[in-house]
């Protein structure tokens, strides 16, 4: 999970598994992982192996390594800060340097605040034609299930 | 009321005090009651403020009983815990000394107990060590902290100390997934995922921190908690310990990635690691149980590094090789010091007392010489003891061997040229020729020499010609049977027997003169011999050809009138010969 600082990323996950680590190693090793097993339809279930990291606009070399053998990546924004959006499609862009093949998702968070939102109906459409994106809300839920299951669903076998 | 107005009339001079009266008695009438109960309220708030006054007194014994009386009345306890905490919190806070100076005598006590609760824990252990000390595995244990220099207790400590293993994780190096997950029986489930990948991100945490090139996460401590981490090619093996391990296990967890390793590289290329790990083999790998019973069996029997053996091994047989090469240097002194004391003892005039030897450093004899004997130095020269010191401490004494009491009396007699003397069995035998003069002094001297048991003289007067002529004889038929010729085989004589039949020849000359002139009569014949391999007619032949080699080889040297002995006689069946017996017989008259 990749997205820049104060976006949600951690209370995605928070809604999305019951949390083994604390939030403290963010802001000690800067990642915290979690788990969680996603029914799939007609397919196995996968386990995802959520790997928390803390959120930052640019990719320093701890973050890169922590990216080291990802299937996926969840890209988060905040809604409400368009800034953020841009340094989601920037991390995306440096990840890609070093998982060219990995599955990519956007999470644009914070809908529960959509009367502030800065990112538009239009840039939204434009998003989507480049990958998956995903209206969340960690505070009501909304969109977070489909997020983590448009992942679920991208992973091969 | 009217009644009461008349009353007061007639009273005047008295009418305050009646009135006074009257109003008591009306208060009386309307407010008895309360007034009773006011007079009861009084007196009972005076015997409180008495008791309060009283208070401070009767408080302890007070809160005791309230205290004994806990479990009956546990809201005392309670409500006395919250204002005693905060007394000693603002206590604590604003007299810390006086507190401190409180509790001085309560703290050590405290501080011994808690000590010794520890401790006792410690004190098993090092009983069962001290009980083990002299078994085997106590041994084994006093090697183990020699060879590691490091204390015995702390070998003890490290075997005896007891831990335990809650998981192990088969962790893929390159994505930090768990390839395969095993823990203790009895332990509540817990996400392995989740733990494992972040050890994998610690460990990438730990190694960008530390920024060295192939810096890894090994072992991981908080308490008695421990992680041990070992890193393999394709997947790193993760171990949860309770306790103190023993440092076998980590090499035990070395030994197993390795063994996953071979089974991960022997899978198809078309198997995944998560499948190829999720066999059973993998699994029996990294069984909790089995690892603490393996650690438990490589503590009992064989090391599990089959390399840390071979230091002890070359130790070992560097021990045994410089034993072997003492015990060798040893027994060859000894050899030697014996060689020596069996050559002293045959040394004559010489007695041996006792031998005082210190291996390879000095060696000292002790014994009796006869002033006559040879020093007995040179055989301690000559015994091979190196750079030991060698020393000879003797002291005098008269011997009775044969060789120092011919010394003696050759020494005492001093004999004239023409006079032999030998010493045998303590008999001295003279003969040859002497002044009629020496003759009468020797056979008077002689007997007395010490050694000499009995004295034979056939000494004859060096004046008399005949009997001159008849001594010179004797030593001439001494010598002639000294010379003997020795054949090879049948009659192919040795090298040098030409200079044998020379010396006898010129020797028979001589002799057939001095019997001349001594006027006796010299037979001579030829006896042979011959060792007694092939039959006897062989060998009978053999000695005939003998004595007729021998009698050619004479007259060849002109020596005529040797008798041909019997060939069918042997006289010597150690050797193969021939030689020639001279005999004396008066000449007939």
């Amino acid at each position: 999970m990749l997205g820049d600082f104060g976006v949600g990323k951690t209370s995605l996950v928070a809604r999305f598994v019951r949390s083994t680590f604390s939030d403290k190693y963010l802001t000690t090793v800067g990642v915290k992982v979690d788990s969680k097993e996603v029914a799939r339809a007609e397919r196995e279930p996968v386990k995802l192996v959520l790997w928390d990291i803390a959120g930052r606009n640019a990719l320093d070399t701890v973050s890169a390594n922590y990216l080291r053998g990802a299937a996926a990546l969840l890209l988060v924004a905040d809604g409400t800060r368009e800034a953020s959006l841009a340094a989601a499609l920037d991390l995306l862009m440096q990840s890609r340097a070093l998982l060219p093949d990995a599955l990519a998702v956007l999470a644009v968070n914070k809908f529960d605040l959509l009367e502030r939102w800065e990112v538009g109906a239009p840039t939204l459409a434009q998003l989507r034609r480049l990958l998956p994106v995903f209206e969340t809300s960690a505070a009501t839920g909304t969109g977070v299930e489909p997020a983590f299951a448009a992942i679920a669903a991208g992973l091969a076998p | 009321m009217a009644n009461v107005g008349e009353e007061q009339s007639p009273q005047s001079t008295s009418a305050p005090s009646d009135a006074a009266d009257d109003y008591e008695r009306l208060r009386e009438l309307l407010l008895g009651e309360e007034r009773r109960e006011l007079a009861a309220a009084r007196a009972r708030i005076a015997e409180l403020e008495r008791q309060q006054g009283d208070l401070p007194r009767r408080l302890p014994e007070a809160a005791f009983s309230a205290l004994q009386a806990h479990r009956d009345n546990p809201r005392v306890a309670a409500a006395l815990a919250t204002p005693v905490g905060q007394a000693l919190g603002e206590a604590v806070q604003h007299n810390r000394q006086g507190v401190i100076d409180a509790l001085f005598p309560v703290i050590g006590p405290m501080i011994r107990r808690a000590i010794a609760e520890a401790l006792r824990g410690l004190v098993d252990n090092l009983n069962g060590a001290i009980e083990s000390s002299f078994t085997l595995r106590g041994l084994k244990w006093r090697f183990e902290a020699w060879r590691g220099g490091v204390p015995y207790a702390q070998v003890v400590l490290r075997h005896r100390l007891a831990y335990g293993i809650d998981h192990v994780f088969l962790i893929a190096r390159d994505s930090g997934l768990v390839l395969r997950h095993a823990s203790a029986a009895g332990l509540p489930p817990l996400d392995a995922d989740a733990i494992a990948g972040m050890l994998t991100a610690l460990g990438d945490f730990v190694g960008d921190s530390v920024g060295r090139e192939g810096g890894a996460l090994d072992a991981a401590q908080v308490g008695e908690s421990l992680v041990w981490v070992e890193h393999g090619p394709l997947a790193n093996l993760a171990c949860f310990v309770r306790g103190v391990p023993p440092p076998r296990l980590r090499e035990l967890l070395r030994q197993r990635l390795e063994e996953i390793h071979v089974l991960l590289q022997a899978a198809p290329a078309t198997t995944t690691l998560q499948e190829c790990a999720a066999g059973a083999p993998v699994g029996a790998l990294i069984e909790p149980l089995e690892l603490l019973r393996d650690a438990q069996r490589g503590d009992a029997g064989a090391p599990l590094a089959r390399g840390s053996r071979r230091p002890l091994v070359l130790f070992a047989l560097l021990v045994l090789v410089a034993l072997g090469a003492w015990l060798g240097e040893r027994w060859r002194w000894q050899a030697q010091v014996s060689a020596l004391r069996s050559a002293l003892a045959q040394h004559p005039g010489f007695v041996l007392g006792r031998i005082e030897a210190r291996p390879w450093r000095s060696l000292v004899v002790y014994g009796l010489l006869d002033p006559d004997a040879d020093s007995p130095q040179p055989l301690l020269d000559a015994a091979g003891l190196g750079q030991a010191s060698r020393r000879l401490q003797v002291d005098g004494f008269v011997s009775s061997d044969d060789p120092v009491v011919q010394r003696r009396a050759q020494r005492l007699l001093a004999p004239p040229a023409g006079v032999r003397l030998a010493v045998e069995h303590g008999v001295l035998r003279l003969d040859g020729t002497a002044p009629q003069a020496w003759i009468e002094a020797t056979r008077a001297r002689a007997p007395l020499i010490a050694g000499v048991r009995a004295v034979e003289s056939s000494l004859a007067d060096a004046l008399d010609p005949l009997a001159v002529a008849r001594a010179a004889l004797e030593r001439a038929l001494d010598a002639i049977a000294t010379h003997r010729v020795d054949f090879v085989r049948e009659d192919e004589p040795v090298a040098g027997s030409d200079t044998v039949v020379d010396a006898l020849a010129a020797d028979l000359r001589r002799a057939r003169t001095l019997a001349a002139q001594a006027g006796v009569h010299l037979d001579l014949r030829s006896v042979a011999s011959s060792d007694e391999s092939g039959g006897d007619a062989t060998n009978m032949r053999v000695r005939a050809l003998r004595l007729r080699w021998l009698a050619l080889a004479l007259a060849a040297r002109g020596i005529d009138g040797v008798a041909e002995g019997d060939a069918a006689a042997n006289t010597d069946p150690t050797r193969r010969g021939a030689r020639v017996q001279a005999t004396v017989r008066a000449q007939p008259q």
